[in-house]
């Protein structure tokens, strides 16, 4: 009795697994005779799941022109958003199974160990004669003299604000330091949050250190620097830098709970006219056309450089830019020739720079000065003005620069400063130690 | 008497205040999320905690419906999800029944052995199934989800199909035996039937748990075809870009299933639950 049972679960098992390893098959041989036709299968990998706006619209578009103009090729997206992505990446990476084109940001913390490993292919620098991009732009996707990646868009920092709130409390839009203490001060009084940031993500945070930094010294490579020489405890300018944002805290600078604000809470307390400031990047350009908000505040936004400190050194042309995301090719491709075609044809001038800078979703890698055509919002004319006047970039930010660690250690320690867990002298301590055990 | 009655008054309505504020508390997420999927995107940051739509933005349904991909995503969920449940059901019922009530020589450390899958952290075994995966060819397919889910949900199940196995008098299957019962027979016609509330909740908990899956299904899919419905809600999801009324339309429609199933399941998973804790 029990033995037929058994026979009877066995061949129960036998047949489940049969039938498991005829799907295999089949799929495998799907896979077989698709590619012994003559189509070429590129296979991409994205950080933009949102593939209906901004960034994420502009990509989609060009590879799907891109597949007209081809036939015999098809490219298979796989987008997936940031935290998703750096696992997959990561799982790709260990079973040396990299898609033929992916996303990278070029940040040390992230693109250096893969062009180290030799997973990226290399762009030949004739291959992009005429592309528009500056040599600064391109130093991130760079090793040993040899460029493995291209950047997708210019990224600054800029104090963004609402004309109206300034106009009806009567404040004058700040160019100082002190300025943006007292507008800060008049806006509480009247029960508007001054400037809204997102604590709770932390590298804007690091970010806004920086600024100050910068600000203070009028040296860019200030904070690098000393860094990298470990010598940052001692250093007066860290230091009251570190003790501007404090005060900035002190007096009310940012929302209530900032600390605890995402990306999308403080972006909405902007938009909703609830906040006179925003300090945030270049990619919120598209806030003066996004049909979510309200006319009035499409009609009041504005953007101006972050105040200059009186005694300071740094000039307000001195700005905050990087290119961060971009493009790499694999070097272990298949269809690695391909593969670079289409970064080519995306990243051409007048594809990636004109169409994305013209429907107002991007602000370009490449020199956009010549897309213009009159008709740009105010913000996308602001911000090309502000980025052409710039007497100073910082490049990649400083958090940044170094290992993946010490991005994660530097953030959170910028949070217990501004939330005063630790006192500025006790933030660059730390920051020092933290230098000694990433950076060799 | 009168004095108990007058208590059990005041402590029925304490128990209903505290029931009350309980259930407000567990149904606003709901409401809000609802309420907010109807609104602009702009809106959700406001002083208000809720906020009347006006006009209700129905083209948030519209847009989730359409750019989050969710018929073919949901076509995809069922597939796998249906899938997953009838495995492991009819796994669990079976090798609890063989846990249980056969006897044979490695039986309980066996059971042990299974036990053990409670303890394995998913992220630990992401990177050797995506080798066998791709070395199987069974990458980007319904398998490669189906498998792991049948793998993780299995020890919970048999941990609670052995537990109320154990309960159902043997009584029953020794007469069944006296009537000629074959053990398929006296497994699917006596047992099965009698299993209800058991198989009711290991359902529902494979179900709620596998149907909101997202790592395995980022790491093991690739192409859009394979996909489930938690990648809709991060279609609409970026870091610098996020529609946030529609993303709440997403998740209200994928949350709905996961909230049918459970209010339609309810009563006989409590019952299921229970019964399965008190096993003598």
């Amino acid at each position: 009795m029990s033995k037929k049972a058994l026979k009877v679960v066995v061949s129960v098992m036998l047949i489940a697994a049969l039938i498991v390893s005829v799907f295999g098959l089949v799929q495998g041989n799907l896979t077989a005779s698709a590619s012994t036709q003559k189509t070429v299968k590129i296979k991409f990998l994205s950080n933009l799941p949102d593939r209906t706006s901004n960034q994420g619209k502009l990509e989609q578009m060009l590879i799907d022109s891109y597949m007209k103009a081809n036939p015999n090729v098809k490219i298979e997206v796989e987008a997936l958003q940031d935290e998703p992505y750096k696992q997959k990446f990561k799982v790709y990476v260990a079973t040396n199974q990299m898609p033929d084109i992916f996303m990278v940001w070029g940040q040390p913390s992230f693109f250096l160990p893969v062009m180290k490993a030799g997973y990226a292919a290399e762009i030949k620098l004739d291959q992009i004669k005429g592309y528009g991009f500056k040599t600064s732009s391109l130093k991130d996707f760079m090793y040993n003299g040899k460029l493995y990646g291209l950047p997708r868009n210019t990224d600054f920092m800029v104090l963004y604000y609402n004309k109206g709130l300034f106009n009806k409390y009567k404040v004058k839009v700040p160019t100082t330091f002190n300025e943006l203490l007292n507008a800060a001060k008049v806006f509480r009084k009247n029960g508007i949050a001054p400037i809204a940031i997102n604590g709770k993500d932390k590298w804007i945070l690091a970010i806004l250190y920086q600024e100050l930094v910068v600000k203070e010294s009028g040296d860019q490579k200030l904070i690098y620097d000393a860094i990298s020489k470990k010598s940052v405890s001692k250093n007066q300018i860290l230091l009251k830098a570190a003790k501007d944002l404090v005060n900035l805290v002190n007096v009310g600078g940012f929302q209530d709970a900032f600390v605890a604000a995402d990306y999308g809470a403080a972006n909405n307390l902007f938009a909703q006219e609830k906040a006179a400031m925003y300090y945030m990047g270049s990619w919120e350009v598209g806030m003066a056309a996004n049909p979510n908000f309200s006319e009035s505040f499409k009609k009041n936004v504005d953007a101006t450089y972050f105040p200059i400190i009186s005694g300071g050194k740094g000039k307000k042309t001195d700005i905050l830019a990087w290119h961060g995301g971009g493009y790499a090719v694999s070097a272990s491709s298949k269809v690695k020739n391909e593969a670079m075609k289409l970064l080519l044809y995306m990243m051409h001038p007048t594809r990636w720079a004109k169409i994305g800078w013209q429907q107002g979703l991007v602000v370009p890698g490449q020199n956009w000065e010549k897309f213009m055509t009159g008709k740009e919002t105010v913000l996308q004319k602001k911000l090309t003005q502000i980025f052409s006047s710039a007497t100073s970039v910082s490049g990649t930010v400083w958090q940044d620069a170094f290992t993946p660690n010490f991005k994660t250690e530097a953030e959170t320690l910028c949070q217990m400063l501004v939330a005063k867990a630790i006192t500025p002298e006790k933030f660059l301590a730390k920051i020092e130690e933290l230098a000694k055990l990433e950076v060799k | 008497m009168a004095r108990e009655s007058s208590f059990n008054k005041k402590s029925r309505a304490v128990l209903l205040v505290v029931l009350g504020l309980f259930s407000i508390g567990q149904l606003f997420p709901l409401v809000w999320l609802i309420d907010f999927s109807l609104c602009k995107s702009g809106d959700v940051y406001g002083a208000n905690i809720l906020k009347i739509p006006n006009p209700p933005q129905f083209i948030n349904y519209y847009l989730a419906w359409r750019d989050g991909k969710i018929p073919q995503y949901f076509i995809n969920s069922v597939i796998v999800n249906v899938t997953s449940v009838l495995l492991v059901v009819l796994f669990s019922l079976m090798m609890g029944y063989a846990f249980v009530r056969m006897e044979w020589k490695w039986s309980n450390k066996v059971l042990t052995y299974v036990l053990l899958g409670l303890m394995i952290p998913i992220h630990a075994t992401l990177l050797p199934n995506f080798v066998i995966f791709r070395q199987l060819k069974m990458l980007d397919s319904y398998f490669a989800l189906i498998i792991p889910y049948v793998a993780f949900s299995l020890p919970q199940a048999v941990f609670l199909m052995t537990g109320f196995i154990g309960s159902i008098p043997r009584a029953l299957e020794e007469s069944a035996i006296i009537d000629g019962c074959g053990i398929f027979r006296i497994l699917f016609q006596i047992i099965l039937p009698l299993s209800k509330p058991a198989i009711v909740t290991v359902t529902v908990t494979t179900f709620l748990n596998t149907w909101n899956e997202f790592i395995m299904a980022a790491t093991y899919l690739t192409s859009d075809k394979f996909r489930t419905l938690p990648f809709s809600v991060y279609n609409f999801a970026g870091q610098y870009a996020s529609n946030y009324a529609v993303q709440f339309a997403v998740m209200t429609i994928v949350a709905l299933p996961s909230l049918i199933v459970y209010i339609a399941l309810n009563e006989q998973v409590t019952k299921g639950v229970t019964l399965g804790a008190v096993k003598g």
